[in-house]
């Protein structure tokens, strides 16, 4: 029998991106630009089974290293304002086991020319199968790769 | 033009029952018995009440406050645990406006003969329009009305 347990836990990551907010939001809110940079680990496979961005509206997507645990994010938005904010609910499993639920607030804030991006991660580890700092981590590589996804289309424009 | 903004919070109630951890699981998970608690208060108009309990599943309340506001639940059920837990997220308006994003993790644990409840409620309020403090005290509220419901016994 699996002993359950709740740990609450809130992650405020900052970027500032050289690009304005309407073209951050844009990469959240298009699927093949979260293919590219929405991916929590290095050279982990990232697939989508379902995008559908609008409110009450969700997603599906799994992910994980080659060769070993696949992780299944299932999505809801709840309060979709472009180019202001993104917020919703995820569920996250492996290997059939509920390890994580969580609310993710996205914000987009003009700064000079640029966004100032703020991620809130309200989240309730279940059961102890994930920790916090695999969130931290996961959430600094894709924001990084968010970085080279917003200079990558500003070369295209 | 509104002025947007995010403001996060996460508040946690703890209560002790006097009814066993599978009644208390009952009260939330059966539509006729949580409608008693949960979606009726004196002086409010309920308007419209659903509960789809499953993982997935929906659950919509849209109530009228005694001034004619109309608040509404609109939730959807992430996990479920008979008897030991229950995650929700919902969003609440008030009128057409949306006023708050949730997640909500509701633990039950035997203790001794009764059950403890642990509820956790992280928020992003929307825009000003609610604050954590609103949030904590209407939920201590229906906690209250979840106790009293327990002590009438159950519905035949």
């Amino acid at each position: 029998m699996t002993e359950r347990s709740i740990h609450h836990s809130t992650i405020v990551i900052e970027r500032t991106y050289d690009a304005s907010p309407s073209r951050v939001f844009a990469a959240w809110s298009t699927r093949e630009a979260l293919l590219r940079w929405g991916n929590p680990g290095d050279g982990w496979d990232l697939a989508y089974d379902h995008f559908d961005f609008r409110v009450g509206g969700g997603d599906i997507n799994r992910f994980g290293p080659r060769g070993g645990p696949t992780f299944r994010n299932e999505t809801t938005y709840f309060d979709i304002v472009p180019d202001v904010r993104i917020v919703s609910a995820s569920s996250m499993t492996s290997e059939r086991k509920h390890i994580f639920a969580s609310l993710i607030t996205a914000e987009f804030i003009l700064a000079g020319k640029g966004c100032r991006l703020i991620v809130t991660e309200q989240g309730a580890f279940l059961d102890g199968h994930d920790k916090r700092a695999n969130h931290e981590a996961g959430w600094s590589e894709m924001l990084d790769k968010l970085r080279i996804e917003l200079l990558r289309t500003q070369v295209a424009a | 033009m509104t002025q947007h903004s995010v403001t996060h919070a996460t508040f946690t109630i703890v209560r002790h029952y006097d009814a066993s951890p599978d009644r208390v699981f009952a009260a939330w998970a059966q539509k006729d018995r949580k409608a008693r608690w949960y979606a009726s208060h004196a002086g409010w108009r309920s308007q419209d009440f659903t509960l789809d309990f499953r993982i997935g599943g929906r659950e919509y309340l849209s109530i009228a406050a005694p001034d004619g506001v109309v608040h509404t639940f609109d939730g959807q059920y992430q996990d479920i645990v008979p008897n030991e837990r229950i995650i929700y997220s919902y969003d609440m308006h008030l009128d057409r406006t949306r006023i708050s994003v949730s997640l909500t993790t509701v633990e039950l644990k035997a203790d001794g003969t009764g059950t403890k409840l642990i509820f956790t409620e992280q928020d992003a309020f929307l825009d000003g329009h609610d604050t954590a403090s609103q949030r904590e005290t209407g939920t201590r509220s229906l906690l209250d009305s979840l106790a009293a419901f327990l002590a009438t016994g159950d519905p035949d």
